[in-house]
């Protein structure tokens, strides 16, 4: 049998008339072992009264030949001898198959870990083998109620245009932001921006920068977290040739660069003591030498440092030299988390959907009250940036004049299978409430056990014996 | 750690490579730090997380401690293989069977390759080449032969592999021994398109397919269909490439061999991406995934096939898809301790961030440039990395690092007689000239 490889995908399922249940696409993938025939004979035998149009795939890669072609709506994998794993590479295979079907995945007795990672990876449900009808409707009705999302057209959004990026925002912790830019922007004094993640420390920085008297000169970003410990000095001051090994050239550093003009030293935390020394000597003396060289080099920049960590702890902590935070925190501007602007959530989400929409040559001019509740209901750990990314891929995959639910990633689609009814009524037992708890400060810590008995304030010993006895 | 204060940040691994003697002993300990090394939460979405690579991940100490016993017992499991393998060797000669101590030292050699330890895996197929020298049987010293071919093939020794795949060639056919036969013949095809030589491989791939073909080794004529596939489309030829790899999926496919099956369609997609048919090779991408997913566990083949797929993103344009997928190739390489092919997933990487006209991405080159020395230890990997490097210079209009990264890439070339790539180097630096 030779694949049909690259061929037009089917159209959409017909709509149905009113009052009816939208009829359901599903591809049933159940192989030999693990019950599966049974499952396809109960999704045959299911599928009239369900209005659902089953059809089977023998195994994953069959199954991605056909998902290459067609459109589904749905994807009922049963899973075997290592339901974690295979969930992995069903989420993978199903992350570029055409209209984005969505994943029930299905396994013998399984685990609170299993049913916990499926929900982190946006798997519409988990259910147990033998299959039960019940179950099954459960779950497409949770799929045919997002038939029901209505557009809420995109407001209009005043920005102000900082280079390539724009400020955004009307909260009153924005406000605060905006008055005091202006008042430094005029004044050559150095400046620290202080904010989470992905707060716009950066565009801020670019605010201060085109609104202060060195405009007319460069803006040079160093992102000193990024770059390698051992090449983040020659990248600031420059090298000679032959300096060191790799010193393949002569090298005019950032310093240089940004003469007349501005030096934003982004993520200034996590520059090495030493190195520190030679930023603080740089601002105190307004010269510098390159790396291997002699010469010394008058340096007439402005700077502006950004930091994510709290410096004055780190200065506690004698990672942070204290008379270099004092030369660089002339004027701080600290920067709020998207969780405290408010609105402005809405207002930088139809902003991002209008530039991404022009990019991509898109006309998107909605989004549904679903989309945004789920964008409401996210803990934006990456603030704006994170924000900014998710519509960007949404934009991507939306197919018509309004970005909805679907169009978000499986990770906050996840989210919304955490609001709606579990079984038994929607009530969670104890176990099932702390185990969704622990999950949760897990993936917040990267997985990291010591941290995230930190947050949880119990032993490391006590939340591996729990991680281990709920399957995480 | 948990109680009173905050707990103590990871330690990047960077640093933490810094505290390790470079002792082959300690290689298991290196193997079981890199796969723990996490990336730091907060850095995730800060301006740098775009930048992350392994040597910014972070690792904790008491992690560390934890996992020791998995990694010690691991070792204990291995150098256990290894004795009964001994054993098997031994034995077989209590029983005079010289031919079964030789594949038992074969074997050995095989396990010792697995873990990456080449030095000694070398050890054992010499061995058992001397042991096999001695015989009256030549099959068993083929197999020693080839086997030491292949290891010099992955180390860039091409000339040496050569040599051993001719030996195996020549006694093969003396000894009427097909199957050999046309092992040898797969070899001494990959030693001649390893080194450019396109008539050459194509002769010898030809030959073995003859060779396969009269003999209706299924397995074998649909590996060389999948070569000879590949050796089309290097030299262009497309429609004949598409009619060997064609041939050699529906043979692989009827006998339902995974890991084959996910090596044709990759040759497929790549084929396909070559022909400008973007939805059909990422097609092929996409189930060649899913087949190396039911294969036997092949993480390198599936980091592979993930390449491809960024690549393919990164010429499309689709960066936040070629992002993804080499974050998530990454991932796949630290988990199954693959850490010299990350050289390869970060020159992708700083590729991308040229494209993008990102100045910073030269990160991505440094760490690849350092892995390619440090881990992966070959000075092939190390060229491709510089040639990258260049053009990335290059783009952004840095050409006088561009002409030094090119010309360190055509020095390592030419030192690895690998003519083809010295060539394509060579072009750049004259178009860069003129």
């Amino acid at each position: 049998m030779t694949p049909p490889i690259g061929m037009e995908p089917s159209p959409l399922p017909a709509v149905p008339r009113k009052g009816e249940a939208a009829r359901v696409r599903i591809l049933v993938v159940a192989g030999e072992g693990a019950g599966g025939g049974a499952v396809l004979q109960n999704l045959r035998q299911w599928a009239d009264d369900g209005r659902l149009d089953v059809e089977a795939a023998p195994d994953l890669p069959r199954a991605v030949r056909l998902l290459a072609g067609q459109r589904w709506d749905v994807v009922l994998a049963a899973l075997g001898e290592r339901p974690d794993e295979e969930l992995a590479w069903w989420v993978d295979a199903l992350r570029a198959a055409t209209g984005g079907p969505r994943l029930i995945a299905a396994a013998q007795a399984p685990s609170m870990g299993l049913a916990l990672r499926a929900e982190k990876l946006g798997v519409l449900d988990v259910l147990a083998l033998p299959l039960r009808r019940d179950d099954l409707m459960r779950a497409l009705e949770r799929l045919r109620s997002a038939v029901g999302e209505a557009a809420i057209p995109l407001p209009d959004v005043e920005h102000h245009a900082v280079g390539p990026y724009a400020l955004v925002g009307q909260s009153p912790a924005m406000l605060d932001v905006y008055k005091l830019l202006a008042r430094v922007a005029a004044s050559t004094a150095t400046v620290l921006i202080q904010g989470e993640s992905g707060t716009g420390k950066e565009v801020v920085a670019r605010a201060v920068h085109l609104h202060g008297p060195k405009s007319s000169g460069a803006f040079v970003a160093v992102n000193c977290a990024a770059i390698p410990e051992n090449l983040l000095e020659s990248e600031l001051f420059g090298h000679e040739k032959g300096a060191f090994t790799g010193a393949v050239t002569r090298k005019v550093g950032r310093f240089e660069h940004a003469a007349g003009g501005t030096l934003f030293l982004d993520e200034i935390a996590d520059m090495s003591m030493a190195l520190q020394a030679k930023i603080l000597r740089a601002v105190q003396e307004r010269e510098i030498e390159r790396v291997g060289g002699t010469d010394t080099i008058p340096i007439d920049v402005r700077l502006i440092a950004a930091t994510n960590r709290d410096l004055k702890e780190a200065i506690k902590q004698g990672r942070f030299r204290e008379d270099l935070y004092y030369r660089l925190a002339v004027v701080t501007i600290r920067l709020p988390k998207l969780a405290e602007r408010g609105d402005d959530l809405l207002l930088l989400t139809a902003f991002f959907i209008r530039q991404f929409a022009e990019r991509y040559g898109k006309q998107i001019t909605a989004i549904s009250d679903r989309a945004l509740e789920l964008l409401r209901g996210h803990a934006w750990v990456g603030n704006v940036r994170e924000l900014r990314n998710v519509i960007e891929r949404g934009v991507i995959v939306a197919n018509d004049d309004t970005l909805r639910a679907e169009h978000l990633p499986d990770e906050i689609r996840g989210e919304e299978s955490a609001l709606t009814d579990r079984p038994q009524g929607g009530l969670l037992t104890l176990a099932e409430a702390e185990a969704r708890h622990i999950a949760r400060v897990l993936a917040h810590t990267n997985g990291q056990i010591g941290a995230a008995a930190e947050i949880l304030g119990i032993h490391r010993n006590t939340l591996t014996r729990k991680m281990k006895e709920y399957g995480l | 750690m948990s109680g009173g204060g905050s707990p103590l940040p990871p330690v990047r691994v960077e640093k933490a490579l810094e505290l390790m003697p470079e002792l082959e002993a300690l290689a298991p300990l290196r193997a079981l730090l890199i796969s723990i090394a996490r990336p730091d939460e907060r850095a995730l979405w800060s301006s740098s997380g775009p930048y992350l690579t392994l040597g910014k991940r972070g690792v904790d100490p008491d992690e560390l401690r934890r996992r020791l016993p998995q990694a010690l017992h691991r070792i204990a499991e291995h150098v256990h293989v290894l004795c009964k393998t001994y054993v098997e060797a031994l034995e077989a000669r209590q029983r005079s069977d010289a031919a079964g101590a030789v594949a038992a030292l074969v074997r050995g050699g095989r396990l010792e390759e697995e873990v990456g330890r080449f030095a000694q895996a070398r050890a054992w197929y010499e061995l058992a080449l001397g042991v096999a020298e001695a015989l009256q049987d030549r099959r068993p010293e083929v197999e020693a032969l080839r086997a030491l071919g292949y290891l010099c093939l992955r180390l860039g020794q091409h000339g040496e592999g050569a040599r051993q795949f001719q030996r195996a060639f020549a006694l093969a056919e003396a000894e009427f021994d097909q199957v050999g036969t046309i092992a040898a013949c797969e070899g001494l095809g990959d030693v001649a398109r390893v080194q450019g030589e396109w008539a050459g491989a194509q002769a010898w791939y030809g030959r073995g397919l003859r060779l396969a073909e009269a003999s209706g080794d299924e397995g074998q004529m649909g590996r060389l269909e999948r070569r000879l596939g590949v050796l089309a489309r290097k030299q262009g030829d497309l429609a004949t490439a598409g009619d060997y790899l064609r041939r050699a999926r529906e043979r692989f496919e009827a006998a339902g061999r995974a890991d084959e099956m996910a090596r044709v369609l990759d040759a497929q997609g790549q084929l396909d991406a070559q022909l400008g048919r973007q939805t059909a090779a990422a097609a092929a991408y996409r189930e060649a995934l899913a087949w190396a997913q039911r294969a036997p566990r092949a993480p390198g083949l599936e980091l592979s096939i993930r390449l491809n797929l960024a690549e393919l993103d990164l010429e499309a344009g689709r960066w936040l898809d070629a992002e993804g997928e080499l974050r998530r190739a990454e991932q796949v390489a630290i988990a199954a301790n693959l850490a010299g092919r990350l050289a390869q997933i970060y020159t992708l990487m700083g590729k991308l961030r040229g494209a993008q006209q990102d100045e910073t991405g030269f990160v991505f080159f440094e760490q690849a440039i350092e892995l390619a020395r440090a881990v992966e230890r070959s000075p092939a990997a190390e060229a491709q990395v510089y040639h990258a490097y260049g053009l990335f210079r290059s783009r952004l209009g840095q050409h006088e690092e561009a002409r030094a990264y090119l010309e360190r890439a055509r020095e390592l070339f030419d030192s690895l007689g690998e003519a083809v790539e010295r060539e394509r180097v060579d072009a750049e630096l004259r178009a860069m000239s003129a």
